[in-house]
């Protein structure tokens, strides 16, 4: 069985971008339905987006983009799952939305973000080598979440900078093997997105979504998603954290055997190889 | 520095990162690891200490003294050569 894993938001752009039909296909899309021009990696208009949504379109257009490709080639998913910003590209490659939508709804959710970082400072925290038990109580100790439980030893935390950086001085404390921060406009996959909930709640209800033609396992519990359920979906995710080793073993359980990433980077094939790896050992 | 340790961090390397299209021979002994040369990360860096650790016995013990030991592939070789003597 193919499966195809969408990633999350890229902490980087690509050195080089494709050329071809369907880059400069996705790049009007991104140009006309977000405002954003993919070959430039810039917003149309000076300031209209910020630098985070910025890489957040980036990320999502990247996978409609290999998404497009790979079906080309005659490849085809027979089960999908999606880490934290994939959901969009995943829900398009199982025909609950367009590509345009797709990119639409992580630019105006972006934008909804953004207005966090007027008031706090917030930032990302990636502690490796540590177990969960450890990360936990340091993320409880300095008031900020665990927000993506990757492998038992990759962990992303998320909340005030202040506490990030304090957590990962704990994680350090406690042998973790590297411990390394971002700043972001907000604490993505937490309780403290629950100021924004409305809003987000507004962007998700303009959209409509249709039933999933191939089987989309959503990253919160790994069932299979709903047309029904993804506009709650949509908001919930962004208020609980990321559970991606279950997702993974969730495709392995189901029979998949062959995986592809689809987007930029190769995140989730690292993390996948640790879980593996793990395994073996056992 | 012995060759055959080095072919041996070299294939390490290619079996724990699971290196696809990528012989031994084709890795350069004093490229960098991070960065430029193979383009390791930090997710990477810990597969490799696990790799090391089961293979030669040998603890890289945070990321800093990581910096130096995952500098090259001769950088490696010398760190398990130092710590096993």
């Amino acid at each position: 069985m193919n499966g195809w894993i969408f990633p999350g938001q890229p902490l980087q752009y690509e050195p080089l971008l494709p050329d071809d039909d369907d880059f400069r296909i996705i790049n009007l899309k991104c140009r006309e339905r977000c405002g954003y021009d993919l070959e430039n990696k810039q917003p149309l208009s000076a300031g209209s987006l910020s630098q985070h949504t910025c890489l957040q379109i980036y990320g999502v257009a990247m996978s409609l983009y290999r998404a497009r490709r790979l079906l080309f080639k005659g490849e085809k998913p027979e089960l999908i799952a999606e880490h934290s910003l994939g959901i969009y590209a995943a829900l398009n490659a199982a025909g609950c939305i367009t590509e345009g939508d797709a990119l639409e709804l992580a630019a105006r959710l972006g934008a909804c973000m953004r207005v966090m970082s007027a008031t706090k400072e917030y930032a990302l925290g990636c502690p490796i080598g540590l177990s969960v038990g450890a990360v936990e109580s340091a993320a409880r100790n300095n008031r900020v979440f665990v927000a993506n439980y990757n492998t038992s030893s990759h962990f992303l935390l998320a909340g005030e900078s202040e506490g990030i950086e304090s957590a990962l001085a704990e994680c350090r404390e406690a042998g973790a093997f590297n411990a390394s921060s971002f700043s972001c406009e907000a604490p993505l996959h937490t309780p403290l997105m629950a100021v924004i909930a409305s809003q987000l709640e507004a962007v998700v209800s303009d959209y409509n979504f249709a039933e999933p033609v191939v089987p989309v396992i959503e990253h919160i519990s790994q069932t299979r998603l709903k047309a029904s359920d993804i506009p709650t979906f949509l908001l919930d995710e962004l208020l609980k954290p990321v559970w991606w080793e279950r997702s993974y073993l969730t495709l392995l359980s189901r029979g998949v055997k062959n995986l592809v990433e689809v987007g930029s980077g190769n995140a989730l094939k690292k993390f996948n190889r640790w879980i593996d790896s793990e395994n073996s050992q056992r | 520095m012995s060759e055959e340790l080095i072919f041996k961090v070299k294939q390490m390397i290619i079996d724990a990162l699971r290196i696809e299209g990528m012989t031994a021979e084709e890795i350069d002994s004093d490229a960098p690891l991070f960065g430029e040369g193979l383009g390791l990360d930090s997710i990477d860096a810990l597969q490799l200490v696990v790799a090391m650790e089961k293979e030669f016995g040998v603890v890289v013990p945070d990321a800093a003294v990581g910096t130096k030991v995952f500098a090259s592939v001769r950088a490696m070789a010398d760190y398990i050569a130092e710590t096993q003597k």
